[in-house]
């Protein structure tokens, strides 16, 4: 799983509705892979608006992933700001570990780079 | 080729998909994958359409047969994990979830499909219920594509439906072939809730927040794009 998809991902407990707590979700034990992909510009510029950079960052920084605090005023000029979310949001892979809920504590498991949302019945 | 029958089992909703959707996606996955390979161009011609750095979701990605991520990022969810392992395969992302509770925050994507999924759930409220959380993840203006199958079939095919009911099971055969030469065949039901003329569109529409903005039918499935359009 990228990171781009970890940025959509949120907690869905019954109940458990802090958005502070329930996203992003917190890594343990995360195995990371860099898989290189080709770069689009035009493409990393227009999906920031799709990303939460707030918790970008703290994702990143847990993973200990360099990334700019601020997104810069004109993306599409910076590439070394490019280059970073590129490496950040595409081309990093986590492949195993789970996935916390700072809220609930639910773990969700990643195996094989694909995560299991589903919940067990007392949890919808 | 056996034909579908009228689906007579008296299973609550949850229990029925589990038996007759999940269960079987879940044997027949290897199957199954090799079988969809062809794209079908109205989702094809909507995916085309979608802005260069669009993001969006297949709720119901099978083998990721749809999933892209050049120009577009896409990913996909589905129930059963042997398809997801597919995709996985594929260098796709994609996550095992259920239609009914996406684990995704609101309004985090340009678009959303999901195309022969919504036919497998067992009463109006869930299939109302998997159009609301696809209306939910994708943003104001944003769109969702849904194709189910049609209870008038065009074709003369290879599926005979008999008008009167639209509650059925449906047979998936997989050869014996696949296995052994003398190996029999296996055949699968799976549950179908098939959807009349009109059925598609009047179901989105008691979903509140959006608009039908495009609806019509190809090649035996009722289609609808749907808009999320906040007050």
């Amino acid at each position: 799983m990228r990171l781009i998809t970890h940025n959509m991902l949120t907690c869905h407990v019954k109940n458990c509705e802090d958005p502070d707590k329930q996203f992003p979700l917190r890594f343990k034990d995360a195995k990371l892979e860099q898989i290189e992909a080709e770069r689009n510009d035009e493409f990393l510029v227009r999906m920031l608006p799709r990303l939460d950079w707030a918790a970008l960052l703290i994702t990143a920084n847990e993973l200990n992933i360099a990334l700019p605090e601020k997104v810069p005023a004109q993306p599409e000029n910076d590439d070394a700001f490019l280059q970073a979310l590129h490496t950040a949001i595409l081309e990093t892979h986590v492949q195993e570990g789970s996935m916390v809920c700072n809220g609930c504590g639910h773990e969700y498991k990643i195996t094989k780079g694909i995560p299991n949302m589903l919940l067990a019945e007392h949890e919808i | 080729m056996k034909d579908p029958v009228p689906d007579t089992l008296t299973l609550d909703e949850a229990t029925k998909e589990s038996q007759y959707v999940h269960q079987v996606y879940d044997q027949i996955a290897s199957h199954f994958s090799d079988t969809r390979f062809k794209p079908w161009p109205v989702i094809t011609s909507y995916l085309d359409r979608q802005p260069r750095g669009s993001l969006g979701v297949d709720v119901g990605c099978g083998n990721g047969k749809y999933l892209r991520s050049a120009d577009i990022f896409m990913l996909g969810t589905d129930l059963s994990p042997p398809l997801v392992d597919i995709c996985g395969q594929r260098g796709h992302d994609a996550l095992v979830s259920d239609a009914l509770q996406l684990p995704f925050r609101s309004g985090a994507f340009d678009f959303a499909i999901s195309i022969a999924v919504i036919h497998h759930m067992a009463s109006d409220e869930r299939r109302k219920r998997a159009i609301e959380e696809l209306v939910r993840v994708v943003r104001d203006q944003g769109t969702v594509l849904v194709f189910v199958w049609a209870l008038e079939q065009e074709t003369k095919g290879r599926r005979r439906f008999d008008g009167s009911t639209q509650d059925v099971l449906v047979p998936w055969v997989v050869p014996g072939s696949r296995q052994d030469e003398h190996a029999p065949d296996q055949v699968f039901h799976r549950y179908y809730h098939l959807f009349r003329d009109g059925e598609l569109a009047q179901l989105a529409g008691q979903v509140p927040g959006c608009t039908v903005v495009e609806s019509g039918y190809d090649r035996d499935n009722w289609y609808v794009v749907i808009q999320r359009q906040n007050a």
